[in-house]
């Protein structure tokens, strides 16, 4: 595939490099920044806890480099127009914080500089870069497009299950569900009573709907959203089996599901109320903390369950990416922070710290695992997932809409899985032959 | 004697407002129209071009814009009339005679919903209305109700709107319509109770006909509020579930700035405008008569 021998070479770029700087000259941080001390950087950041760890880590780069991150704090549902208006009227920010789907929204319209660029540069390559290091899937769902890396893997989610193992005991099972059938099946039935639920799904209409809700049950059940010619293939069998299936899981779930937003349902599990959810690896830290969990004792975490087309776990997160928009400085600045920030040698702080690295390296000491029990999980599901779960093009933003509409609306019994697959379907094809899909103006790449 | 004030001294008192007024409203309402016959959409700049009438006929011929307006005039009918009713009876007790401290108390009080932000409004709507943690439904639990869905389900989500919107706005149309009632010339007043012991009387005969401008100054400016009415709606519902709450606002936002459209955002807004101006003269035309 064209994607993953792009980031082999660039694996193998920096490797040469670590190779070459070992023989030659030591590398440091400090030198290498010299030059751009006093330089200030600008970058949106999220209220997250990858964020806030990469905050309280922000002093002993700003003290190594003399370089200055000055970063602004956005709600996530912000932090895509924030970006689009700055880039388009040549504002202040030098680092783009992109998330999975906005990838190729960004790289088309040329906002981003290739990191080729600097990973080329010896004077700002970190020998101990290893691109290599980052799970393949992570850096080429979060960081590339068509063939080429703009952002290295900052903060990073995957899908997974998260179970009170005490209520899950006290129905009679000793593990958490392995598929969906069986959480339609078994799981289900034994858990909703007495005004608790067995699953809540998180389906509010917004990139949650999108992400969390619909995509969840299109990928493990064999369908997606698009086939091969770009046509919808929502109204496949397996895309309606998913979705339909869906529908059905709602008996399980509270009532009012379709409101429900991460914060609700991280706070249904941490409250007792619901068996598991499915929800982003982030939340670990919120549901593991008794400050702020009820069941931090009993939390156990699980990859998601299985379709019949395997697992195909959520996948979300962002990268961190140089702005073209940046002056040479700036630039050089930006790419000593990203570089940093995701870098081998800090990964374990930034896991310590609440954040979720990507780097392969960071995740094999056993003793992590132990303290960290949300990482056998995610290591699996990052081995499984697919990069295309939302397509990454820069008509995402249009299609999300569609998709968030009737999306609730199905769930809402308003209109029926197949209509809406339909609307759906004809919808997104209109945005993608306007986009010039169909006529071979731009690549089938998603 | 008259005094003739210079033509120079009158510009340069007006001067700035109207400088002002182009910097802060003509201008961009000219770029708002210029660009609704593009195709810009901030994503794909590279294909920015004249469109004509283009996005006009998208918005006209749209089921989705339709909706939203249906949506909107709706909410209008259903909150604005008891936003009347409610207003006029707190007017008129408040411009009843006596307990002069306790009824500055209540004026005081009355600005506090009108003060407090939409976007906070709504978001203690959101926090007040949970279904499982929420204290309106605890409150209806002590007297044994059950839970009621009010954000999750179309039907409630949309009632809830309508009683967060009465909660803000009733008491801006009370104290409009309560300046109103001061305009009735006491004596006037006092002679119609002398007349008739019906305060029904009172009003349909003496006050109402003074307070047609008021209403009519409560409807424009309500009108006008609900057809840009965002901030709350926003925040508590997103325009959901599904799309039960997506006002006319709601739309034209999610099309500019999360669709990124603003060519067809623009021809939407300027759509928006018309029927507004268009509102707004035909209140004056139907209701408005100076009071003679």
């Amino acid at each position: 595939m064209k994607l993953k021998s792009h980031v082999s070479a660039l694996a193998l770029a920096s490797a040469s490099l670590a190779g070459l700087a070992g023989a030659a000259q030591a590398w440091s941080l400090e030198e290498a920044a010299k030059p751009y001390a006093g330089t200030e950087l600008e970058v949106l950041f999220l209220d997250r806890p990858g964020y806030n760890a990469a905050i309280q880590m922000l002093p002993d780069f700003e003290a190594a480099t003399g370089i200055k991150v000055n970063h602004t704090t956005v709600p996530y549902e912000n932090a895509l127009g924030e970006q689009v208006r700055d880039f388009v009227a040549g504002g202040d920010l030098d680092i783009a914080l992109i998330d999975l789907v906005w990838i190729g929204n960004f790289a088309e319209n040329g906002w981003l500089v290739p990191s080729e660029t600097f990973i080329n540069n010896p004077e700002l390559a970190d020998p101990a870069l290893d691109m290599a290091d980052f799970f393949p899937l992570v850096l080429d769902a979060f960081g590339s497009w068509n063939g080429v890396n703009y952002g290295l893997p900052f903060d990073n989610y995957s899908g997974l299950l998260f179970y009170n193992r005490c209520m899950l005991e006290a129905a009679g099972f000793d593990k958490p569900p392995a598929t969906w059938q069986e959480v339609m099946d078994t799981y289900g039935p034994a858990l909703t009573k007495d005004g608790k639920y067995a699953y809540a799904l998180q389906s509010k209409r917004n990139e949650t709907q999108s992400a969390d809700s619909f995509a969840r049950f299109l990928w493990p059940f064999g369908g997606s959203f698009l086939n091969a010619e770009f046509r919808s293939n929502l109204n496949s069998p397996e895309s309606q089996a998913g979705l339909q299936f869906r529908q059905d899981l709602m008996q399980f779930m509270p009532e009012g599901i379709v409101a429900w937003d991460h914060a609700e349902t991280v706070n249904a599990l941490a409250q007792g109320d619901v068996a598991f959810i499915t929800e982003w690896s982030a939340f670990y830290s919120t549901l593991k903390s008794p400050e702020t969990s009820t069941i931090a004792d009993c939390l156990g975490v699980a990859p998601e369950p299985a379709g019949p087309a395997g697992r195909r776990p959520a996948l979300g997160g962002f990268s961190l990416a140089v702005a073209s928009q940046a002056d040479a400085a700036e630039q050089a600045a930006a790419w000593l922070f990203i570089q940093w920030v995701t870098s081998a040698a800090n990964a374990g702080r930034y896991l310590e710290l609440g954040g979720v690295p990507a780097r392969q390296s960071a995740y094999a000491d056993p003793a992590l695992a132990e303290q960290f029990t949300f990482i056998p999980a995610l290591v699996e599901s990052w081995q499984e997932g697919v990069p295309e779960f939302r397509p990454r093009f820069a008509e995402w933003p249009a299609i999300t809409e569609i998709v968030q509409e009737y999306g609730t609306r199905m769930m809402l019994g308003e209109i029926s899985v197949e209509e809406g697959a339909r609307e759906i379907g004809t919808q997104m094809e209109a945005v993608l032959e306007d986009a010039g899909y169909y006529s071979g103006a731009k690549p089938l790449a998603q | 004697m008259t005094l003739r004030v210079p033509r120079r001294t009158i510009a340069a008192f007006i001067g700035p407002a109207v400088a002002a007024l182009a910097i802060v409203g003509v201008a961009p309402l000219l770029y708002a129209l210029w660009k609704s016959f593009h195709d810009f959409n901030l994503t794909q700049l590279a294909r920015q071009r004249w469109v004509g009438l283009q996005n006009y006929q998208t918005v006209l011929t749209d089921s989705d814009f339709w909706d939203a307006i249906g949506r909107t005039a709706l909410l209008f009918v259903s909150a604005v009339p008891v936003q009347i009713a409610l207003g006029l009876a707190i007017a008129l007790v408040l411009h009843r005679p006596g307990l002069t401290f306790w009824k500055t108390l209540t004026r005081l009080s009355l600005v506090l919903p009108m003060a407090t932000t939409y976007a906070v409004v709504g978001l203690l709507a959101q926090v007040m209305l949970n279904q499982k943690y929420g204290v309106i439904n605890q409150m209806l639990g002590w007297v044994g109700v059950d839970a009621i869905n009010f954000i999750g389900d179309p039907t409630n989500a949309f009632i809830a709107v309508i009683l967060w919107d009465v909660w803000q706005w009733t008491p801006f149309v009370a104290l409009v319509l309560l300046a109103g009632l001061s305009t009735v010339p006491p004596e006037i007043e006092e002679a119609a109770r002398l007349e008739t012991r019906s305060p029904w009387t009172v009003l349909r005969h003496v006050q109402l006909p003074f307070l047609i401008p008021s209403l009519v100054a409560v409807l424009i400016l309500r009108t006008a509020d609900t057809l840009k009415l965002f901030d709350m709606v926003f925040t508590m519902t997103r325009g959901g579930p599904g799309n039960a709450t997506e006002f006319i606002a709601i739309l034209i936002e999610r099309v500019g700035n999360r669709q990124f459209d603003i060519g067809l955002a623009a021809a939407q807004s300027i759509i928006m405008l018309a029927i507004t101006i268009v509102l707004a003269r035909l209140y004056i035309r139907l209701f408005y008569r100076e009071v003679s």
